[in-house]
């Protein structure tokens, strides 16, 4: 119960944040420049327009998660309105839990708004073809950003906001290339191959988000694939804000 | 912005009501009797912090053991950097001890359910100030455990309390400073609690905000609701208390009721006579006894009450026409004052 009322009170900070609002902006107006673009593109304006509107949407989640999320826990300790909070009868990993929900939430509106506008632009050129995919790829996008949010709660419990950006910006791009890290360690020999191993497992696994490449070619994916994918970013947010709370636990506010 | 100079007044439970300003009736509450239970107990606190880099310890607080029962008003004094902000902090579980244990309302310290019943106001506070003073409120009941509607209700009544409801859905980045504080005295009134911690809620207020900050714990103190406030301000916590703490270099070196720390303190006496008598003081009063010209006559200061009897009486023999004889005092100030200054802060001495 508190921790929804800290998700309700964080998606309320995000969405009155003129970051969020800029955020949705720009994404509209990249979307209207794809039909510029597109028409360089000979023939290919639809898997351009689908290409780049959802690499959008996932790049602009991020920059959220980087402006807003790794400001999360941090800013509120730094600017003391954490007292507000803490000083009341809630428990720490509610209030991160809460954070987390409040900063995911608002990434799914954005998501969403993106998404729709996508499909709108898609269905005036008409294009109806890729309403499933498209759904799926946001979908999948909105998963990611969960993701990434959950670790920025993570750092931000741990560190500053200009560090926290900085190593979450760090497993976003490890995790980006998660397979060839993957391919390299049970290629390389020895502690090397071992450590390389732990990392790839450690790092989120990201291109299980990725349908980009599908979607452009108006195909969908299968339901285990999103099974899997649900079940991989409840895990590993679980596990995230697990470890966030237990480095928040003895934390001291002065 | 303007807004009410004064905090609307509270009805007492049985007294005639009053038309134009009353106490929300949701809030009206039997005063609760002052008992001797026991609403805090601090047991040999400690808290050392760590430097990253060095690795050396500094004490914060060293020791502190300290007991408030219900009803009480306590003030915690000491100079900057004793660790008053600590202590408060620790009861509301915002910092962990390194040792030692505290009990609020019952429950220890640790523990979520402890924080129910307990309203907090930290020194300078900070809100969202992207949330109007209702959103505020409303949240602030909410996560002290009230339901939707009542926290709402309560939410417009204690902004009017405060003297905010002028403007309801002023967002907080526009308030002023004196706004914030009265904001956060609802924030942590807003659930009724039994504890009320109130870290420095008079600083940086004007002499409006402070009457109206000092009325509000007054009335507080009516209603039963155990208080413990810290505040550089002496003449308030002489007003307001019936104990003070006091801390000096993270330890506490005295406890005190407010009448037992006048007792023990200095007494002198003021004896104001007509002219300027011409006498020599007898050499055996020469310590004792001091001698100030002022425009309208000749004070004298004697630093001992128990002489008055017979420095009066010398001084009617010499022919000295008496205007005043005034016991003096010592405030809370300058028992302040001497205790941190006093060098013997190895045992702490306990007067009540």
């Amino acid at each position: 119960m508190n921790a929804l009322l800290v998700a309700r009170n964080t998606f309320r900070e995000a969405t009155r944040d003129r970051v969020l609002a800029g955020i949705v902006v720009t994404g509209l107006v990249l979307l209207a420049m794809t039909q510029v673009v597109g028409v360089l593109a000979l023939g290919e304006a639809r898997r351009l327009t689908v290409d780049l509107g959802l690499s959008a949407i996932s790049l602009l989640g991020l920059f959220v998660v980087l402006l807003v999320g790794t400001n999360l826990v941090a800013k509120e300790i730094e600017r003391r309105t954490i007292y507000n909070l803490l000083s009341r009868p809630i428990a720490r990993h509610e209030y991160l839990i809460g954070k987390w929900a409040g900063l995911s939430a608002a990434l799914w509106v954005v998501c969403a708004v993106l998404g729709v506008a996508l499909g709108l632009l898609l269905a005036v050129r008409g294009s109806h073809g890729h309403v499933g995919s498209i759904a799926e790829a946001v979908y999948l996008a909105g998963l990611e950003l969960t993701v990434i949010t959950s670790i920025a709660v993570l750092c931000s419990s741990l560190s500053t906001p200009v560090l926290s950006a900085l190593y979450t910006l760090g497993f976003y791009l490890v995790g980006e290339w998660s397979y060839d890290l993957r391919a390299f360690a049970d290629k390389a020999q020895g502690m090397a191959g071992g450590i390389l191993g732990v990392v790839a497992n450690v790092v989120p696994n990201l291109p299980l988000f990725n349908m980009r490449t599908l979607a452009s070619s108006a195909q969908v994916t299968s339901a285990g694939h999103l099974v899997i994918a649900t079940l991989y970013a409840l895990v590993y947010c679980g596990c995230a804000l697990a470890l966030a709370t237990a480095a928040f636990e003895s934390r001291d506010f002065k | 912005m303007r807004t009410s100079r004064r905090f609307a007044a509270v009805e007492p439970v049985g007294s005639a009501p009053t038309p134009v300003m009353s106490y929300p009736t949701t809030f009206n509450r039997a005063p609760r009797r002052a008992a001797a239970r026991e609403v805090v107990r601090a047991q040999a606190l400690c808290k050392q912090y760590r430097s990253p880099w060095t690795l050396k310890t500094v004490d914060g607080l060293k020791d502190v053991s300290f007991e408030i029962a219900a009803g009480e008003v306590i003030g915690l004094l000491g100079p900057n950097g004793a660790g008053k902000t600590t202590t408060p902090k620790m009861l509301t579980g915002l910092i962990k001890p390194t040792r030692g244990t505290a009990w609020a309302l019952g429950e220890p310290m640790t523990s979520v359910s402890s924080r129910r019943r307990l309203g907090f106001l930290p020194e300078q506070p900070y809100f969202f100030d992207y949330l109007n003073g209702v959103e505020y409120l409303e949240l602030a009941g909410r996560l002290s455990g009230l339901a939707g509607r009542d926290a709402a209700a309560r939410a417009r009544e204690w902004l009017g309390r405060v003297g905010l409801s002028d403007r309801p859905r002023l967002i907080l980045r526009k308030y002023s400073k004196g706004m914030l504080q009265r904001l956060g005295l609802a924030a942590a009134l807003v659930h009724q609690p039994e504890l009320l911690i109130l870290d420095e809620p008079m600083s940086g207020l004007d002499p409006f905000g402070r009457r109206d900050v000092r009325e509000l714990i007054l009335e507080q103190r009516r209603m039963g609701t155990t208080i413990l406030f810290s505040s550089h301000i002496l003449p308030d916590v002489e007003m307001l208390c019936d104990r003070v703490l006091i801390i000096v270099d993270g330890r506490l070196v005295r406890t005190a009721t407010l009448h037992d720390l006048m007792q023990h303190g200095a007494h002198g006496v003021e004896i104001r006579c007509v002219g300027s008598p011409v006498l020599e003081i007898p050499p055996v009063w020469m310590t004792k006894l001091a001698r100030n010209e002022h425009a309208d006559g000749t004070a004298f200061l004697l630093a001992d009450a128990t002489l008055m009897d017979e420095v009066v009486e010398w001084l009617m023999r010499s022919g000295v026409r008496l205007r005043a004889v005034t016991p003096q005092r010592a405030t809370l100030e300058e028992l302040f004052l001497a205790a941190t200054e006093s060098t013997d802060l190895d045992r702490p001495e306990e007067t009540a």
